[in-house]
């Protein structure tokens, strides 16, 4: 019955601890969605290896993909936050595609700068809509975001009576999007050698905190070294990405920073896990609440402009139906559509993982009539793993007596107070 | 009717819950099953409806051998379970609910009326069986959730924890169903409670558990709450009558000043002082808008009007504005408005104070928060594995003393506490009520809130009288008892006016 970490009391409880491993980075119901991505690349580049066509994992193919999942990645990301946050946006498609037509209608009349702080403008905007509607009003974001949804497609359809905009200029290409390489070489190199330290110094600070040691940091050293070694072995140093790519890491980066390790992320996952009790903490609700609705309006005028800046032109429909990929993305990353959790790179990830589905269809050739069925499969098997895994580490945490699943004995708060040495 | 013979529990984690159980009910007795928080109650509570296993042991039910696998089978077998957060639809009617599992074919709403009739005949009872739950005092569900007991035909009904929520008034009136159910319509009932004052006034006879085992079984005729305490806890306890506040604060300097506070339909015309060092206690039954007080002068309740005052200096009518200056609310229901759940305790402890816990005001030093929460669990005597343990996997009590927790360290002068104690078993709750002590000796307030008055009276250095959301009384602690404080909640002999 008592392994190691059942009964941790006192000076034993203390040694147990700095012997224990914690794999908890590691569980499938943590790490599942990097996994599932791992596996797919894997399968494409074994059959794309046995069918004798060009390799997977070339320069070209993976700047592609990067490149594909952009616009749906940036919305993924604010998607999360605000999901965290405890609401539901499905308006984005609409708002994005109303930025990118203001912008572009701007544009045939003003400078490209003043072009893009309208479109961003209308976006906002929307966004603190939808914001006022669901936190001030009270109703409803489903229901809110939903007629936003229609509502703001009609504006769009008023405005450019229901035809394509177009733009001669070229400015606005020029400037958000087009080739912007990167040396990946050098760029893992330097990038492994950040992660290694940043492991290193997770491995000293667990142990100088008596924690258990910390797989994840472990693995992060490794990860990390393996970055350097492949990136000076294999990688290209010049990998063909574009401007709007660019966008995606650093928002990436920003909300990862900011959700991870700041008081205003530490909040907003409290407010989106238990807003009243985050209420009676002191956190300002309606803020916490309104602002992912801002920023996610924010994001889809962004997203909208680098659509319009690429084609440069916008037909009333672009965009439609994107939040759904988008969710997608978001569900297949682990974020609860119940608010309180959830991880942007993980998200991104989930959103890589859907355009390197498409993507591998496209190079095997295979009908794009299974695309759907494979995709919607792929969707709700991440939901289920994550639910069943979960259930299963829940219980396994029972089982190992990290969790006191029954309130403790009046003998054991004794031997709890007197064993627990002091620091 | 039900005998247990030498029930053992094992959980896979090592966990021995039970050591082997002997118990037997008699047919149409009230038993009273009593233990501290771990004793094992819920876990043979689970065993008999059948939601767990036992490891080893018989049950028998009306003397043939059971062998319960599922929730259904007792059920079936005349055996149903009221548990201390009662499960009915919220969003369904009276009517509805108690005939929750009678559905069959159409919904034949004229006989489930006739037999709704019959059933309030049999409880002595008035419900309009039209209102929603979701509009229903806790006593009122209460009676709802026996009626739905009795509405399958429950022989045995185990009540766990059943008036941990109930004021005075609502408490007798279930006690009066449960009697006369037992008498007239011969259904037994095991009955679990922490007020051993109710367990000894109900029960027939009274099984005391402690770490898993029976350490007494007698009739409760024999039993006095000395004894009972002393079997439970296995050592005395000061009882609480002896720790009652002698002295008053009267004479120190105001701290809390509350004028004419008021909120549509809940609280009208509340004036109050707090003084330094001072306790004061709020005495009123279930509905007397007794927390409603507490969340108007917060700033939670957004409709309340009327000024709060500390310090000499008038705050902002808002949450985030009380908890700046320094007034800390324990809210009641401490898992939906205390904690977040699924977050350790670290977390949960610095989310008022996270500002001063991150480096330049906006980056969170776990190291820190740790530290902090490390400190509440040795200062408090929180039973958990450690600071990274989730809040979720906590028992009640110590999952409400993490909910203190968040507030000690920081600075606030003001702790506005919604009933601290409920659902805490008796060493805890000393331990609780002593903590409250301690912030008056340091200079602070509180505003305590209690369906128990004989722990408003025990804790508070003066009590307020509260009745449909007024202050209709003041008093001394030293100079009232539970008998008056009754009295006046329940709106007899509230001559005297405010002062």
């Amino acid at each position: 019955m008592s392994t190691s970490a059942t009964t941790t009391t006192g000076a034993n409880g203390l040694r147990a601890r700095l012997g224990a491993v914690n794999t908890e980075a590691f569980r499938l119901h943590n790490a599942g969605v990097v996994y599932a991505l791992f596996v797919l690349v894997v399968t494409l580049v074994i059959a794309t290896a046995v069918t004798g066509r060009p390799p997977y994992l070339s320069a070209i193919n993976t700047a592609n993909v990067f490149d594909q999942a952009t616009q749906v990645g940036i919305l993924a990301v604010f998607m999360t936050i605000v999901l965290i946050s405890g609401n539901f946006d499905l308006s984005i498609g609409a708002t994005g595609a109303l930025a990118a037509g203001v912008t572009l209608m701007t544009l045939n009349h003003a400078s490209v700068w003043v072009a893009i702080l309208v479109g961003l403008g209308i976006g906002t905007l929307v966004g603190l809509v939808n914001g006022l509607l669901v936190q001030i009003v009270g109703i409803n974001a489903f229901i809110v975001t939903l007629g936003a949804l229609t509502a703001v497609r009609g504006v769009l359809l008023i405005l450019t009576n229901g035809e394509s905009i177009v733009t001669a200029k070229t400015s606005l290409n020029s400037l958000v999007d087009g080739p912007a390489p990167l040396n990946l070489r050098w760029t893992s190199v330097a990038v492994g050698a950040i992660v290694v330290a940043g492991g290193l110094y997770m491995i000293k600070r667990t142990r100088d905190l008596q924690r258990p040691f910390d797989l994840g940091a472990a693995g992060a050293v490794l990860a990390g070294l393996a970055l350097v070694i492949v990136g000076i072995a294999a990688f290209p140093t010049h990998w063909p990405l574009t401007k709007q790519v660019w966008v995606l890491f650093a928002v990436t980066i920003v909300a990862w920073f900011v959700l991870s390790y700041t008081a205003v992320g530490r909040r907003l996952y409290a407010v989106g896990g238990n807003t009243e009790a985050a209420r009676l903490s002191g956190i300002d609700i309606a803020r916490y609440k309104i602002v992912p609705f801002v920023l996610n309006g924010f994001a889809a005028a962004v997203v909208g402009i680098l659509y319009a800046g690429r084609f440069e032109a916008i037909n009333p429909n672009a965009l439609s139906g994107i939040e759904l990929t988008v969710l997608a993305a978001a569900i297949l990353g682990g974020t609860s559509l119940f608010g309180g959790s959830g991880s942007v790179v993980k998200t991104v990830v989930g959103a890589l993982i859907l355009f390197v589905l498409a993507n591998g269809f496209n190079i095997l050739n295979l009908g794009a009539n299974y695309q759907p069925l494979i995709q919607g499969l792929v969707i709700v098997g991440a939901a289920a793993i994550y639910v069943v895994a979960g259930r299963r580490a829940s219980a396994q945490k029972v089982r190992t007596g990290e969790i006191h699943d029954l309130p403790s004995s009046p003998d054991e708060v004794e031997r709890q107070s007197v064993g627990e040495p002091t620091r | 009717m039900l005998e247990l013979t030498d029930i053992t529990k094992l959980f896979p984690n090592g966990t021995l819950a039970l050591k082997g159980v002997d118990l037997t009910v008699a047919r149409r007795t009230v038993h009273g099953i009593v233990g501290a928080n771990g004793a094992g109650k819920s876990t043979l509570f689970k065993i008999v409806a059948g939601a767990l296993a036992p490891t080893s042991g018989e049950i028998r039910w009306k003397g043939e051998p059971a062998d319960w696998s599922s929730p259904a089978a007792p059920l079936a077998a005349g055996i149903s379970t009221i548990y201390q957060h009662i499960p009915l639809v919220p969003t369904l009617s009276v009517l509805e609910n108690v005939f929750l599992n009678d559905f069959r074919g159409l919904y034949a709403r004229g006989r489930l009326l006739k037999r709704y009739r019959e059933m309030l005949n049999r409880v002595q009872y008035e419900l309009d069986p039209d209102l929603r739950v979701s509009e229903l005092s806790i006593g009122q569900r209460q009676m709802v959730a026996i009626m739905h007991a009795l509405a399958h035909g429950a022989e045995l009904v185990i009540m766990d924890e059943p008036t941990a929520s109930l004021a005075q008034g609502e408490r007798e009136l279930v006690f009066d169903t449960v009697r006369r159910l037992r008498d007239r319509d011969d259904v037994t009932f095991i009955y679990c409670s922490h007020f051993l004052d109710e367990v000894l006034s109900l029960t027939d006879r009274i099984t005391v558990l402690r770490d898993g085992l029976v350490v007494a079984d007698e009739p409760t005729a024999e039993l006095t709450e000395e004894r009972l305490v002393d079997a439970m806890v296995g050592k005395r306890l000061a009882s609480l009558e002896s720790l009652r506040q002698r002295e008053t604060r009267e004479d120190a300097p105001a701290l809390l000043e509350v004028h004419g506070l008021d909120s549509p339909g809940r609280v009208s015309d509340v004036s109050f002082t707090v003084h330094e060092g001072e306790i004061v206690g709020l005495a009123g039954l279930l509905g007397s808008g007794r927390s409603e007080i507490l969340h108007a002068i917060f700033g939670s309740d957004r409709s309340a009007k009327g000024s709060v005052i500390l310090r000499g200096r008038e705050i902002d009518r808002s949450a985030r504005a009380a908890v700046r200056s320094g007034i800390a609310l324990v809210p009641e229901e401490r898992m939906r408005q205390g904690l977040v759940p699924d977050w350790e305790i670290w977390r949960n402890t610095s989310l008022p104070d996270l500002t001063e816990l991150s480096a330049a005001g906006a980056l969170p030093t776990r190291a820190r928060e740790v530290q902090r929460a490390e400190r509440a669990i040795r200062d408090l005597r929180i039973v958990a594995r450690s600071a990274d343990a989730p809040v979720s996997s906590l028992s009640g009590g110590n999952a409400q003393k993490v909910v203190f927790a968040k507030w000690l360290y920081g600075n606030p002068s003001v702790f506005l506490l919604d009933e601290p104690t409920v659902g805490v078993d008796v060493e805890t709750k000393a331990e609780i009520l002593e903590l409250i002590r301690r912030f008056a000796r340091e200079g602070k307030g509180a505003v305590v809130v209690s369906s128990e008055f004989e722990e408003i009276l025990a804790v508070a250095h003066r009590v307020l009288v509260i009745s449909r959301g007024r202050i209709v009384a003041e008093r001394r602690a030293a100079e009232t008892s539970e008998e008056e404080l009754l009295a006046l909640a329940s709106g007899l002999g509230a001559k005297e006016g405010v002062a």
